[in-house]
């Protein structure tokens, strides 16, 4: 089990651009050589997988860095909390395979077992780095090639089990805060461009635009036909660009609409240093706005890591763990409120 | 006729959004071949998602789909087109053009560049088979079976020379 807190160090709020770009992860998929892809392998074949790949997390002194968690350890709750923390995927948790998953210590790698893929694991980081998202990850991945093999083909490369992940199989994608392009309207047009460079643009919370906290998550969309440094590339170029737009927009809304922004921020912030009853959706939305003012240097009451942190420990699994008990709702959205109050009021 | 908006001599195949430093959008109708030197090899590709590309080919299970089966997984090509999901590394190479068009859609390219594996390919099976031998020790041990526990440990003992450790 991991503990609510400490929070993964990604939230540290640190690193390039980290007052928009919150992190940046480097994911890969793997399929273990000789051994059927999951809808084709029995209960056994993935028991193997498990075990081999633990096996080799041990063997390679990863382990003793981390945590490995069994199926029987992967509660409903257990998933939905690690799902908050950035560390699984929802197919992950909803999987009916003998799954299993390591985190290290500091929760910058995570590896899921038998997701749709015998391997997906990621390294993520603060802020806009993936030079160092990719370096963990290649580490990770050349440790485990050695010790378990992977099924690869020269002309196809890593092969997957979907389609739409084969050849160097990683996804590379930063996690954006983009409050700017949201009020001044521009967001639409600027992640419309963004399409039509092989990239994809998800909100955080929910699809679309219309998205809790103006969080969205950029990454490529293809895999074959293109080497990591030139994915890599793209995903990068592209997020200087959108960053560069959120840059701009940040300083319109400064220059022309200042009291509009201040009241916003601080009539946010009054919300939740007040509050005494908060769902989760409020909270994100709250602290999304603060976040803005703290980055515009509104606020500087708080710093952006603990408002980063609080957008982790205020859903509702990392709540409960923190808190240590189990909440039914108007409960929770009351201790809720409490624990945002005590955490900002000091 | 359309004439492409890059080289203004080839007739325009497709559409594509392009955004300046100042976040203006224009649209631009590209030829075939400007659109092969930027990467776009094919007009379906950029108009249709990868999502879309799946839904469809959900929708289209021809019936001789039904009779590629892979050796390697007993999977068929219809059974994959319905999951979307390949059953093992072998369906790859076992259903061939049909597999290889799909991926050119979802992909726009069909030759993986970038890192390969092989390093540590030969240690890993050695590694594995090595796992399976003890795993067969322990059972024949188990069983009672000191006749077989031998002549594994035998094996064993080749097959971590060949481990090197
Ligand atoms: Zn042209
Ligand atoms: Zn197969």
């Amino acid at each position: 089990m991991l503990a609510a807190n400490p929070v993964g160090k990604w939230l540290a709020a640190t690193g390039m651009e980290s007052d928009i770009v919150i992190s940046t992860r480097v994911r890969l998929a793997r399929n273990l050589v000789d051994v059927p892809f999951i809808v084709k392998a029995s209960a056994s074949d993935q028991a193997r997988v498990v075990d081999t790949v633990r096996w080799a997390l041990q063997d390679s002194g990863y382990l003793k860095r981390g945590k490995f968690i069994d199926n029987e350890q992967l509660t409903e709750e257990q998933g939905q909390f690690l799902l908050e923390r950035h560390l699984v995927s929802p197919d992950f948790i909803e999987a009916k395979t003998k799954r299993g998953l390591y985190v290290s210590r500091d929760e910058t790698i995570s590896l899921m077992v038998n997701e749709e893929d015998h391997l997906r694991f990621h390294a993520l980081v603060s802020g806009f780095d993936f030079p160092s998202a990719f370096d963990v990850v290649s580490k990770l991945d050349e440790r485990l090639e050695s010790q378990v093999g992977y099924a690869f083909s020269s002309k196809f490369g890593f092969l997957t089990a979907c389609p739409t992940n084969v050849g160097t199989g990683m996804r590379a994608s930063v996690l954006v805060h983009l409050p700017g392009l949201v009020l001044t309207k521009e967001i639409e047009k600027v992640l419309r461009g963004a399409v039509h460079i092989d990239l994809v643009v998800r909100g955080l919370y929910g699809e679309g635009t219309e998205t809790k906290g103006n969080f969205f998550q950029i990454s490529n969309q293809k895999t074959l036909g293109r080497s990591e440094s030139e994915i890599l590339e793209t995903v990068t170029d592209s997020t200087r660009q959108i960053v560069d737009y959120e840059h701009k927009a940040r300083e319109y809304l400064i220059k022309n609409l200042r009291v509009e922004i201040e009241d916003k921020v601080f009539r946010s912030f009054a919300l939740l240093k007040s509050a005494r009853i908060l769902s989760s959706d409020e909270a994100i939305n709250l602290l999304a706005t603060v976040r803005l003012g703290v980055s515009l240097g509104i606020i500087n009451q708080v710093n952006l890591s603990r408002v980063s942190k609080l957008l982790i420990l205020v859903l509702p699994e990392n709540l409960q763990a923190m808190l240590g008990e189990r909440l039914k709702l108007p409960e929770r959205d009351e201790r809720r409120a409490t624990f945002v109050r005590e955490s900002l009021v000091r | 006729m359309k004439k492409c908006d890059l080289c203004g001599k080839n007739e325009a195949v497709m559409k594509v959004r392009q955004v300046d430093k100042d976040g203006n959008v224009t649209e631009l109708n590209i030829c075939a071949e400007c659109a092969h030197k930027r990467g776009f090899s094919e007009v379906e590709k950029i108009n249709m998602s990868v999502a879309e590309v799946l839904a469809e080919m959900k929708k289209k299970v021809a019936e001789e789909d039904r009779y590629l089966v892979c050796p390697g997984c007993g999977m068929s090509f219809a059974e994959f087109k319905r999951l979307g999901r390949l059953g093992c590394a072998e369906c790859y190479t076992s259903f061939g053009p049909r597999l290889e068009s799909l991926i050119r859609r979802i992909q726009g390219a069909v030759q993986h560049i970038g890192k390969t594996t092989k390093v540590g390919r030969k240690k890993a099976q050695v590694r594995m088979n090595v796992q399976r031998l003890n795993e067969e020790l322990k059972n024949a041990i188990q069983a009672e079976d000191y006749e077989k526990a031998a002549k594994l440990r035998d094996q064993l003992k080749q097959a971590g020379k060949h481990a090197g450790r």
